[in-house]
């Protein structure tokens, strides 16, 4: 027994000592956690993204993704590519992460963060796992100036802010943008129109209850297809022109992670512009 | 029967068809009148009257004239086409189950449309898009009489039909692949479904223009489907050129069934339904059909965007989903009626 315990004690060493010759190579299943691997582990370390990592319109950090293998999604490549962990969202297939499990890959689940607490919580978790937790707490040191930045800038205001999507799609009080308004002080009427938890609202009920501002994801006048030809209805310009919306791209808001801090800035910026 | 009954008979029909009209008029006008008043934003009638005509509220202008006042403007209009189109093709084919909906013309119309928005080549309130639902319409009613021919059976026409709207559904799935929209799944849902909801005036220019050529040419062969009921070649004999009024009758069902799919997706079933209504009241009479044919079928779409928005429900229903439940089963009806000839068909 005390031989095993012994041995034990040595294995654990030997692991250590390994971990600290070599950082863990990782691979990324999901769009979210592709960008906080991006943002906190050294190039070397990454074995390959999700097959959405590219994708301007929801990662931030699409740009420096090319720079990196793309996944097909299934467990196959996974497999193949033999990382030391896997990240990815509780929201992937099910299925491919417990194939991963049984063929004894290091799995780390991440749920979807609701509140700016469960950002730092992540952004800690993934530090750890790339080994880098003094990345992690600049990150998030980065993101508290910017939420001191926002809160500044919104002081005193007061405004309701309805942040509306595609279709006439309301953010509820369980979004990362609500937190984000609510970190800045602002608030999100989304309650009053029936919808608290998200859902759509209609053209009439919005133009009824008239918040100070709608937040959208994109400017401009073009109209690709119906759900964004919502957002461009005569009846919301004449109340929303240009000047009375918020723009804040949706690749930095639709994830957890330090661009949430660009978010706030963007939003403290946009503030300026439109209570002038 | 006497020369002097039979003129008393005949004014007596006279009137009662210009009672039928002015009756159906009626109606569309109470029935436009609701649709202005009728909303999740609940407004009292005398503000959407103040409202219509520009007083009251900034907000309570602003729902009526932007938001409600197209809507009810388009219902009537594409009510009013699709009635129109459905009492032309069954005059053209002598035939009661014709109707754009069963000849894949909406379907096929709304891949039209897909198609441009997959492609992401023009913004969705452009002309673009009634014209690739126009091109496409034409494509496939073409198509269709060409196969049905000139004599075509009932069976013919639906099998045909079948087959039409079943490719231009799979084509419009198929686009779903061609896609760069990460959202386009959602919107091929849209148009399949038919909607009226959120439209702006600037969907009333983009479809208006056409559907008011289309009906302007379907009425202008109304004197050829009156002759065409004693049969093509004494039509032909009296001077109607068959293959030219099937040009036409193409041309106007294309142009006022593609205008209107092109911005509410396809709503199925009005133009089967609406010349059945009148035909009890106002006759045989292709000709005098056509024009309570297009009343009814805008009382049709105006009364089923009213219940769409009255009918609780946790998310909206589409306009187009209420038209086929209503519409289906009547289909269904008169097959079982038509059951005689389309088993002669088979045999």
């Amino acid at each position: 027994m005390r031989r095993l315990a012994a041995f034990l004690a040595a294995f654990a060493l030997y692991i250590n000592a390994a971990l600290a010759a070599s950082p863990p190579r990782i691979v990324s299943m999901n769009v979210c956690s592709d960008q906080l691997l991006l943002s906190l582990a050294d190039p070397q370390q990454i074995l390959g993204l999700s097959r959405f990592s590219r994708d301007a319109w929801q990662s931030f950090a699409a740009d420096k993704a090319r720079r990196f293998p793309m996944l097909s999604g299934g467990a196959e490549d996974v497999l193949v590519a033999r990382p030391d962990i896997v990240v990815a969202s509780l929201f992937d297939k099910r299925a491919t992460r417990e194939l991963l499990k049984a063929n004894g890959l290091h799995l780390v689940e991440f749920s979807v963060p609701r509140t700016l607490d469960e950002v730092r919580g992540q952004i800690r978790e993934m530090g750890k796992i790339v080994q880098h937790p003094d990345r992690a707490e600049a990150a998030i040191a980065r993101l508290d100036a910017a939420i001191a930045r926002a809160r500044q800038a919104a002081t005193g205001k007061h405004y309701r802010v309805l942040p509306l999507a595609r279709r006439g799609w309301v953010s509820g009080s369980d979004s990362l943008v609500s937190s984000l308004l609510a970190e800045a002080g602002l608030s999100n009427p989304a309650g009053e129109l029936g919808v608290a938890a998200g859902g759509y609202a209609s053209l009439e009920a919005i133009v009824q209850l008239r918040p100070d501002f709608i937040l959208v994801s994109e400017a401009g006048d073009r109209a690709g297809d119906d759900g964004r030809a919502f957002l461009l209805h005569p009846a919301l310009e004449h109340f929303y022109p240009p000047a009375r919306r918020i723009v804040l791209p949706d690749r930095l808001t639709v994830c957890g992670g330090v661009m949430l801090a660009d978010a706030l800035d963007v939003l403290t910026r946009e503030l300026q512009r439109v209570a002038r | 029967m006497s020369a002097q009954d039979f003129t008393i008979a005949a004014g007596l029909a006279a009137r009662r068809r210009l009672g039928a009209t002015v009756a159906m008029i009626a109606l569309a006008i109470l029935l436009m009148l609701i649709s202005l008043g009728t909303g999740p934003v609940r407004l009292s009638p005398l503000t959407v009257i103040e409202a219509l005509f520009g007083g009251g509220s900034d907000v309570s202008q602003v729902i009526v004239r932007e938001i409600r006042l197209p809507r009810t403007i388009l219902a009537f209009a594409i009510g009013a086409i699709l009635g129109l189109s459905g009492a032309a093709l069954q005059g053209l084919l002598r035939n009661p189950l014709a109707s754009p909906s069963l000849f894949g013309a909406p379907q096929s119309a709304a891949f039209g449309a897909v198609l441009v928005i997959a492609l992401g080549v023009a913004d969705v309130r452009s002309y673009a898009l009634p014209v690739a639902a126009i091109i496409a319409a034409f494509g496939s009613v073409f198509v269709l009489l060409m196969i049905a021919g000139r004599n075509a059976g009932l069976l013919i026409l639906i099998l045909a039909g079948l087959a039409i709207s079943s490719l231009a559904g799979a084509a419009t799935a198929l686009v779903m692949n061609l896609a760069s929209n990460p959202f386009l799944v959602l919107e091929i849902a849209f148009w399949l479904l038919g909607s009226l909801e959120d439209r702006s005036f600037q969907h009333v220019a983009m479809a208006l223009p056409f559907i008011v050529v289309g009906a302007a040419i379907l009425l202008s062969q109304a004197s050829a489907f009156r002759a065409l009921t004693l049969g093509e070649e004494t039509a032909q004999s009296l001077g109607v050129d068959v293959a030219r009024l099937r040009l036409f009758v193409i041309a106007g069902v294309a142009l006022g069934v593609g205008g209107a799919v092109a911005v509410t997706g396809t709503i199925g079933f009005i133009g089967l339904v609406a010349p059945h209504l009148m035909r009890p009241v106002i006759g045989h009479d292709p000709a005098r059909l056509l024009v309570p044919s297009a009343l009814a079928g805008s009382a049709l779409l105006l009364a089923a965007d009213i219940a769409v928005r009255i009918i609780p429900s946790t998310s909206d229903i589409k306009v187009g989903v209420l038209t086929s439940i209503i519409g289906v089963p009547f289909f269904l009806y008169l097959i079982m009626r038509e059951r005689r000839a389309l088993g002669g068909g088979v045999a």
